[in-house]
């Protein structure tokens, strides 16, 4: 008996020895698995973020100092008595205040536009028969495909018929009616709703408008947030359209102002670089706040 | 009640009248880099002719020719803007441009540098009428690095030089400074630029172009010239080949230290000044004379002012055009190394700068009192290889030849070919 | 799902009267403009299919269109593997993996000059940090000049371009892989199933359709591609980096060919939009749709 109970408690302690090894050897190959991964974000985070600390430090040199042999770190600029010289001259010599506010006015007006011209057309394209359907996506990814240095013209002279000229409407009308690359993606994404859901909704008498609004729209809250970064990011650093367009300096855009610092025969690039920090801030700014919507939107789960 | 229409009467005259003096000007330029100079010179000007008001826009070439073509297009073109060399020829045979001779006619050329004139000339660069006024002009000269020439005991170039100096003295100056096997400073830099190219060419008496432009024709003395400034890379090895550069801005090459000697535009003053700083001493002289140059000619063009055909205010336009060429505009408003159109402007110590590197910024002014040639053309920039298309044409093939990948005479074959189709679409084959 | 026969033209109005005021009315003007030769600031005039057959005819024409394909099949591949990489890198529940999904977007809203001054400084032949790493660490004698070499600067421009865009691809991914039920991973895992498996057979089929967007994009984004080229080589060395797009933004704003960049322009349409058909009539065959 005793020997049987002592057999058992052997048996009981291997087991709980074997284990614990387990344990152990799983949670060393969990620390192997999180040191690749760290190690693999850390070299990749190295290399993405070079050119942006090569145009920062660019920004706090002097002019003599960008193009210096070896290649160098050194913020020259940090060490005379106007550190930030770069950054106020471009600021307030170059009103890059009132440049940037006139593109975020832009890029957030056509960036919210297309949100809801894309997400209604995604949705019609997505889950709905009609005539001429093939035909009518077909054109529209055709529009992405003919380059814009041979359509920008013809677009040109189309505003000058229409007394568009020196508006903000040539750079957020097109943009916001027809977001090619917007639809496109919101017609993929809702294509992976499944359909009895839909279903579900008509049979509780819901019209197709409130389905779009209170299932597609929350479903696609990821799909939305990402639309909006692209979009907004595309529009803010969008050159050629506010060349053409935009004469008054009041009406100015933050590219469009930055071009002032490039001349026929130089550039001064310590400004440039300066401007092109300023420039991307709010780019970050808003890829920041909609990374939380990027993220598990928040009712995905609710697809079963 | 019986004065009233009077009062309206006297009203609407004051109107008219007002009408008829306000006068607003669009005015365009690539200048972007002189904001408030410009400002100040468009405030004087608008004090002088009151009732005249200015729009002024500026944007860098590269978004300034696609608007001004856009604008042109739409039947929509400023009053007055700018004009490159490169382009004139083909805005003045599509009529763009007013044609100003008449009031060139009223002024006295002695006091400006007349001979760049022939640029704006239309149709024939001799006889015909102007249609654009100079208010810049630039040529290329060669840069020296004084500090190099002195540690290598060289005597600096002189308006004597023949090639045979030139190489000699590129020869002392290529060194391996560290002793690593590799040279740390060259004797001379060139690529396929036509303002690193060309200027030797002329300088031998060569052309690329025949007697009427419409044609590239590369002469024996041209051909000579290619071959020596291949050899230089090639046999001499006294250059570095261009790919060996790459990642390096061509025109830092020289201010960095990398070449003792450079050949290129006037306009590089500016930028070797911001980085050469205190580092070295260096200097501007004379490109030397080829073995077959007879005499010596100014290759050199200018930056112009047009008033658009058809503008509403030609009169005005021309009086803006006049003060922003003549001497109401100041030496400082020209970036260094650009030469003044006005001569007494040029020719003044603002300008010249003494006490500033080069020592010597006068010899640029000697290019001005030479015979031009140039080799614009219709579509210059697309069989020459210029900005963003500078990897093709005949740039394109001279880097071939420059790296070794290519014979001479067959990089000059393909350049005149494709030359030539380019051409043939101004000038059809009789 | 049945709707009344009026309703989807509500959803789809106003991104029809865009597509076609301001989309279709310049793109038929700009087909128009194929036919003529045109610098833009005097008419056009009518030529007929001269400007298509001098394309074809041109030995040039030809050897972009090469160099366009090339860069498609290094582009598309390379930036979709590392977008996809990066997303389910920073998908995982890490600490610190907010921070880094920022970081990975940063290439693509950085300035397209700084990119490409930063990249040629160290893609320089000489004083280049690549090159003098080869000399010093690894004794290379004679390091290649990866943007002067006809051999090597398409690639090295492909490259860059995918480097500067995979936070873009990232992005989309990411989206995507946030629609993927977990629960459907944690059965699996459940089942016995190893983290490769789940990968291959839930992943990535869930996954597909947003795969086969970015693949669309992807492929339209490197036939478009110009500002990183110009910024970098400038197609050169002549014409060794150059891709259509470039080629076409040369001949309408350097060269002021209006007419003949049309017809590039709608020679690479029929190119890129046959092999964009063929993609959506293949998607049948592994795309899967909830």
């Amino acid at each position: 008996m005793a020997d049987v109970r002592r057999d058992a408690r052997l048996v009981q302690l291997e087991i709980v020895s074997a284990a614990m090894g387990a344990r152990r050897r799983k949670r060393l190959r969990s620390l192997v698995t999180n040191v690749a991964v760290y190690g693999s974000l850390l070299v990749f985070a190295f290399i993405t973020l070079f050119p942006f600390f090569w145009m920062l430090i660019t920004s706090f040199k002097l002019p003599g100092d960008v193009f210096r042999l070896p290649p160098n770190l050194r913020p020259s600029l940090l060490w005379t008595e106007t550190p930030f010289a770069n950054y106020t001259q471009v600021l307030f010599q170059f009103d890059f205040l009132r440049y940037a506010g006139n593109s975020l006015f832009v890029a957030t007006t056509a960036a919210t536009g297309q949100l809801v011209t894309c997400s209604l057309a995604g949705f019609a394209f997505a889950r709905m028969r009609f005539p001429l359907k093939n035909v009518l996506f077909g054109l529209l990814i055709f529009t992405l495909l003919v380059p814009i240095e041979v359509t920008i013209i013809p677009e040109f002279l189309l505003m000058v018929r229409l007394g568009w000229l020196d508006t903000y409407l040539p750079l957020i009308v097109p943009s916001l009616m027809v977001g090619a690359f917007g639809t496109f993606l919101l017609t993929e994404y809702f294509k992976t709703v499944p359909a009895s859901l839909e279903e579900a909704a008509t049979i509780d008498g819901a019209s197709p408008f409130a389905i779009y609004r209170h299932i597609f729209l929350p479903l696609a809250t990821p799909a939305l947030a990402s639309l909006f970064v692209i979009a907004f990011i595309t529009n803010w650093n969008e050159l050629l359209r506010p060349v053409l367009y935009i004469s008054d300096r009041n009406l100015r855009t933050l590219p469009l102002g930055l071009t002032t610092l490039q001349g026929q025969y130089e550039s001064s690039w310590t400004l440039l670089m300066a401007g092109s920090v300023i420039s991307i801030l709010p780019m970050i700014l808003v890829y920041l706040a909609a990374q939380k919507y990027i993220i598990r939107g928040f009712m995905s789960s609710g697809i079963k | 009640m019986k004065r009233r229409p009077f009062i309206a009467m006297l009203v609407l005259v004051a109107m008219v009248l007002g009408l008829a003096s306000a006068q607003t000007l669009r005015y365009f330029s690539w200048e972007t880099n002189i904001p408030e100079e410009t400002a100040a010179l468009i405030a004087e000007f608008e004090a002088m002719h009151p009732g005249v008001s200015i729009d002024f826009e500026a944007l860098p070439p590269d978004q300034y020719w696609p608007r001004m073509s856009a604008m042109a297009a739409a039947n929509n073109l400023p009053d007055v803007f700018y004009m490159s060399s490169g382009f004139i020829f083909e805005w003045q045979a599509n009529g763009l441009l007013a044609n100003l001779q008449s009031y060139v006619d009223g002024i006295d050329l002695a006091d400006y540098f007349s001979g760049v004139l022939a640029t704006t000339r239309f149709p024939s660069p001799e006889t015909g009428d102007v249609h654009a006024v100079p208010i810049n002009w630039v040529g290329p000269v060669l840069y020296y690095n004084q500090d190099a020439f002195d540690e290598a005991g060289l005597a600096y170039p002189n308006d004597d030089w023949t090639w045979d100096d030139f190489l000699a003295a590129a020869t002392a100056l290529t060194v391996d400074k560290t002793g690593n096997g590799r040279i740390d400073q060259w004797g001379y830099w060139v690529y396929g630029r036509y303002a690193q190219v060309e200027p030797w060419i002329y300088q031998n008496g060569g052309r690329i172009l025949n007697e009427a432009r419409t044609r590239l024709e590369v002469d024996d003395a041209a051909r000579e010239t290619l071959q020596f400034l291949s050899d230089l890379v090639n046999v001499h090895e006294v250059a570095p080949r261009p790919q060996e550069m790459e990642g390096i801005r061509q025109q830092d090459v020289f201010p960095l230290g990398l070449a003792a000697m450079w050949v290129d535009g006037s306009w590089n003053i500016s930028n070797n000044r911001s980085i050469i700083g205190d580092q070295f001493t260096w200097n501007i002289a004379m490109i030397p004379s080829g073995p077959s140059s007879e005499t010596r000619i100014g290759y050199t063009w200018p930056d112009m002012l047009a008033i658009a055909s058809g503008s509403e205010h030609e009169e005005i336009a021309w009086k803006f055009v006049e003060f922003m060429t003549g001497p109401g505009r100041p030496a400082e408003t020209f970036l260094g190394g650009t030469v003044p159109f006005y001569r007494p402007t040029a020719e003044s110590e603002a300008w010249l700068e003494p006490g500033l590197q080069p020592a010597d910024k006068g010899v640029v002014l000697q290019l001005g009192g030479l015979p031009t040639r140039t080799s614009f053309t219709p579509n210059w920039s697309e069989w020459r290889g210029y900005g963003a298309a500078e990897g093709g044409g005949m740039n394109g093939e001279l880097d071939l030849v420059f790296n070794g990948r290519k014979a001479l005479d067959q990089a000059i074959e393909t350049f005149v070919e494709y030359g030539n189709q380019v051409l043939s679409r101004s000038y059809p084959e009789p | 799902m049945r709707y009344a026969k009026f309703t989807p033209f509500l959803f789809i109005l106003p991104m029809l009267v865009g597509l076609l005021v301001f989309r279709l009315i310049p793109i038929g003007f700009s087909f128009g403009i194929s036919f003529t030769s045109w610098n833009i600031f005097s008419p056009p005039r009518w030529i007929g299919f001269d400007n298509y057959r001098t394309l074809l005819q041109s030995p040039a024409f030809w050897e972009v269109a090469r160099n366009t394909v090339v860069f498609a099949l290094v582009f598309v591949p390379v930036v979709m593997g590392l977008g996809l990489s990066l997303a389910l890198l920073v998908n995982q529940k890490l600490r610190g993996s907010t921070f880094f999904r920022g970081v990975f977007f940063m290439p693509y809203i950085t300035s397209i000059v700084a990119v490409a001054l930063a990249w040629k400084w160290i893609l320089a032949t000489r004083f280049g940090l690549l090159n003098n790493a080869l000399m010093d660490w690894f004794g290379v004698q004679h390091p290649p000049s990866w943007l002067g070499d006809p051999r090597y600067a398409l690639f090295a421009v492909a490259f860059v371009l995918a480097w500067q865009s995979a936070g873009f691809q990232m992005l989309l991914f990411l989206a995507g892989l946030q629609n993927i039920d977990e629960s459907l991973k944690e059965a699996a895992m459940i089942d016995g199933a190893s983290r490769g498996q789940v990968f291959r057979f839930i992943t990535l089929p869930l996954l597909s359709p947003i795969t086969f967007f970015v693949l669309i994009i992807s492929l339209i984004a490197s036939s478009q591609t110009f500002e990183v080229t110009y910024a970098l080589t400038g197609g050169g060395p002549q014409r060794a980096s150059t891709t259509l797009a470039f080629y076409i933004y040369q001949n309408a704003f350097v060269h002021f060919q209006m007419g003949f960049a049309s017809s590039l322009a709608y020679t690479l349409l029929l190119f890129v939009g046959g092999l964009t058909l063929v993609n959506f009539v293949l998607r049948r065959r592994w795309v899967h749709y909830g």
